[in-house]
């Protein structure tokens, strides 16, 4: 599943640690699901997309390639 | 009661007093052996001091030595706990098979062991999966779901 959250953050020039303490999560937490190696649970996802004033299925996408780059 | 000890205290506080009940054993024990006891408090406090400095490391392990662990990092000692528990049946089940085969007096702990990781894992699925599964709709029961404009 493909994420924005990297994208979203260096947009707004926020570091990974930042951003960790921003959502209340670690800063290994932060970098996995960046990487996609983590799935965040519901709660944290809609922490995540409300935090980039995005909605879920703006954020994450389960099957998404094309649609991020449009 | 943890809740009254700070978070990062917690994990070391639980070690420092299993690695004293543990060295009380075997002063309470006697004999010859009562110097381990000396050796088990001196492990336990070098371990609860490793353990209290390793909850400050940013790091996933000392989140969750640290007790501050987030979802992720719960999800990781979740699993290494249910992997250890998994090994524990397979190596008690092992254990008592062999000492069955051999008519061995030694296979009443496998077989303890071996009880307790069965009725842990049926236990969960007490706790944690018919509990939670709430009562069924309408829909779900297999009869026919009714609509709100039929006669």
């Amino acid at each position: 599943m493909r994420n924005r959250v990297r994208e979203q953050r260096r947009q707004r020039g926020l570091s990974q640690a930042e951003l960790a303490a921003a959502l209340g999560v670690s800063r290994q937490t932060v970098i996995s699901v960046e990487s996609g190696r983590y799935l965040p649970s519901l709660p944290l996802a809609f922490t995540i997309a409300r935090f980039f004033d995005l909605t879920v299925d703006k954020m994450f996408d389960p099957d998404d390639e094309e649609e991020a780059g449009a | 009661m943890m809740t009254f000890i700070p978070p990062r205290l917690r994990k070391p506080a639980v070690y420092a007093l299993a690695g004293v009940l543990f060295a009380a054993a075997w002063l309470v024990r006697g004999g010859p052996l009562w110097w381990v006891s000396i050796m088990a408090v001196t492990g336990t406090a070098a371990g609860t001091v490793r353990l209290y400095r390793l909850g400050g490391t940013d790091t996933d392990e000392g989140a969750r030595a640290g007790s501050r662990a987030d979802e992720r990092q719960q999800l990781i000692g979740l699993r290494s706990r249910a992997l250890a528990c998994n090994l524990a049946a397979v190596a008690s089940f092992i254990g008592l098979t062999a000492a069955i085969a051999v008519r061995g007096t030694w296979g009443w702990p496998f077989l303890v062991t071996f009880l307790i990781t069965g009725y842990g894992y049926l236990l969960g699925l007490g706790n944690y999966g018919v509990a939670e599964e709430g009562t069924p709709d309408d829909a779900d029961t297999g009869r026919p779901a009714r609509s709100p404009v039929s006669s």
